[in-house]
């Protein structure tokens, strides 16, 4: 699901419009636009997964997570979809006041696969979550995308999120990273 | 000293806040309760094989849980006897001996110390190995579910349960294969004490309205008339709140068992399919409540859902924080495809990022840190809701509140609370096994009200 084969380096051509692809899409995010980011910046056939992965002596010789272990998220489109509207019932408390939510988006390798279509892109995030009066946190992880090109720009097929942390110092990680 | 009859008032149902801030509280309560109570540690199928260990933490002591060379199952402190360094770093694994990265001890799967780099030539053969095992843990198991115990005294792990293991029996028996736990665990902090998820689980059926606003209309189905509190629902016949001797209750909403799931095919299908057979097994009343949601705290620590089927430990990290575990309860005959649609199901609603989790770390962050005030910290906190209507049922152990939306298993629990923080010993506990119960009066509630129902019809 997650294993399309990374073939050569994108042209810089292509490495700026997917570079822009991605500063836009943290934009969309940190203005809470999520309706717009599920309606245009997501494939239908979305999944979209933050496997646990625990902490392991190099000598463990047991598998990496896949998608039917244990995961933070685990999502198809419709369920990402339904996480989109919670936020939009005006009901999530915690959110009102909002918090900020600040994206880098670093890193960024973008590579050909055997569709034309569809790229691997990698990149690295910090994630800044602001909240109340002194209220803060931060993510830090890499992402592990699919990334397909359509009409107006490109959608997101598969992500993968690898957070650095084993523990969350969050009191939830209800951000789409 | 701390006044525990301030702290805890059980005639007005009442705590101190102090309860959720004071370190001095904590303290006791890391001696008193985390030091003699019988706390979760890990499911037995996670240790299947001779030396296959997992790393926990009981309160903030590190342990470690192992399937030791005789096939018994081990606990002891995470912690060299020789300068204290930690001498296991990972989650999980399998293991011959645990090696300390200081200056290599070497302990065995029981924990005993094995050998020591330069025995002969630096301690010139006269270290006495045999007293510099680990420290240990008593461990026990209900059903496969793995507990530990500081305290040789306490009661054994099936009398600590006590009616609670009557109960527990619904699922971790049911039908017959039980159930185990699926792992790796998630993680988080969350800056509250630890009793207020606990509480919460205890027998906060009352919040699920307001908090899960959202989530539940996204959701809709049958609690989909909780949100907001809107719907006019006749609470008193749509579940119990029960709580026990030492502290663990529940509470549970009827034919709800899987009703926060969104796409549950499988689970629907192994319910119907399973629930004569828990009721030849268990009796009527337990298949029923095989059916029910419930929301459940054992004491002290650890918290589930049995229906929606997340499982929390609640490890304190000082008064005002915690560092939360969260795994998923399978059954265990279910289909794979089953056990992967409840362990997706679970996490989306009550995993780190679940829709309805993160409705509620605000509210146990902040009912924790408004008492950092002195005069915020002044008074107390109410659970009076549905006082007086409780008491002993023809076909629930313990003592059984009217509703799934009261207060009862919050009393029991901090009734528990204020006898462990107070007594000296398991002795004193124990002599009160026959009056526990004393200050929840109404002892013909469920006689009249099952009376009166019986009349009507």
């Amino acid at each position: 699901m997650h294993n399309t084969e990374a073939k050569a380096r994108v042209s810089a051509q292509l490495h700026y419009e997917l570079s822009q692809h991605y500063y836009q899409e943290a934009t969309l995010l940190q203005d809470a636009e999520f309706a717009t980011w599920i309606d245009t910046f997501v494939a239908r056939d979305l999944h979209y997964w933050m496997p646990v992965t625990e902490r392991r002596y190099a000598k463990d010789k047991r598998p990496a997570p896949t998608p039917y272990d244990m995961a933070i998220y685990n999502d198809d489109y419709d369920e990402m979809k339904d996480r989109v509207a919670r936020l939009l019932t005006g009901a999530v408390w915690m959110e009102d006041p909002r918090s900020t939510v600040r994206y880098l988006i670093t890193n960024i390798e973008a590579f050909h696969t055997d569709n034309d279509d569809e790229f691997v892109v990698h990149s690295n995030f910090a994630v800044y979550r602001h909240r109340g009066q002194l209220e803060h946190s931060e993510h830090v992880g890499c992402r592990q995308d699919l990334i397909r090109k359509v009409d107006n720009g490109f959608q997101l097929a598969r992500r993968k999120v690898s957070l650095d942390a084993r523990v969350t110092e969050d009191k939830n990680l209800y951000i789409f990273f | 000293m701390i006044d525990m009859d301030k702290l805890v008032d059980t005639k007005s149902s009442t705590q101190s806040k102090q309860v959720f801030w004071d370190q001095d509280v904590y303290d006791q309560e890391i001696k008193n309760i985390f030091g003699r109570s019988w706390l979760f540690l890990t499911h037995e199928s996670m240790l299947e094989k001779e030396g296959d260990f997992i790393t926990t933490k009981m309160a903030e002591d590190p342990v470690i849980v192992t399937r030791h060379t005789d096939g018994s199952l081990k606990a002891f402190i995470n912690s060299c006897t020789h300068r204290g360094n930690s001498i296991c770093t990972a989650d999980s694994g399998n293991a011959k001996s645990f090696v300390c990265n200081y200056h290599g001890w070497v302990f065995g799967t029981d924990g005993d110390l094995v050998d020591v780099p330069l025995r002969e030539k630096c301690y010139h053969d006269e270290l006495d190995r045999s007293a510099l095992g680990l420290k240990t843990v008593r461990v026990e198991s209900y059903r496969g579910f793995v507990f530990g115990c500081f305290d040789e005294t306490a009661p054994s792990l099936k009398d600590f349960l006590g009616d609670w293991g009557w109960y527990l029996d619904t699922w971790m028996v049911g039908a017959g294969e039980g159930a185990e736990l699926i792992g790796p665990p998630m993680k988080s902090i969350l800056k509250c004490n630890w009793k207020v998820p606990t509480e919460n689980f205890v027998g906060d059926g009352y919040h699920v309205g307001w908090t899960h606003a959202s989530a539940l209309n996204v959701l809709g189905g049958e609690l989909g008339g909780l949100a907001g509190n809107q719907a006019d629902m006749p609470f008193d016949e749509l579940g119990i709140q029960v709580t026990t001797r030492h502290g663990h209750g529940f509470g549970v909403i009827d034919n709800a068992a899987i009703a926060i799931h969104a796409k549950r095919d499988e689970y629907a299908k192994y319910m119907q399919e399973t629930t004569p057979k828990v009721a030849e097994n268990l009796g009527e009343p337990r298949a029923k409540l095989f059916n029910g949601h419930w929301n459940c705290s054992t004491f002290p620590n650890c918290s589930f859902l049995y229906g929606t089927n997340i499982f929390k430990v609640w490890h304190p990290r000082g008064p005002h924080e915690i560092e939360v575990w969260s795994w998923v309860i399978v059954h265990k005959d279910m289909s794979d495809e089953g056990k992967k649609e409840v362990v997706k199901q679970a996490v989306r609603s009550f995993g780190t990022a679940g829709t309805l989790e993160s409705d509620d770390g605000d509210n146990m962050v902040q009912s924790t840190h408004s008492n950092r005030g002195t005069h915020s910290r002044e008074g107390v906190m109410d659970s009076s809701m549905g006082q007086g209507f409780e008491g002993e049922h023809p076909d629930y152990p313990g003592i059984v509140g009217s509703s799934f939306i009261g207060e009862t298993s919050y009393r029991g629990f901090y009734r528990f609370y204020q006898e462990m923080m107070s007594a000296d010993s398991w002795d004193a506990i124990r002599a009160n096994d026959e009056h526990w119960a004393d200050c929840f009066p109404n002892k013909d509630y469920w006689k009249d009200r099952l009376a009166a129902k019986a009349e009507e019809k």
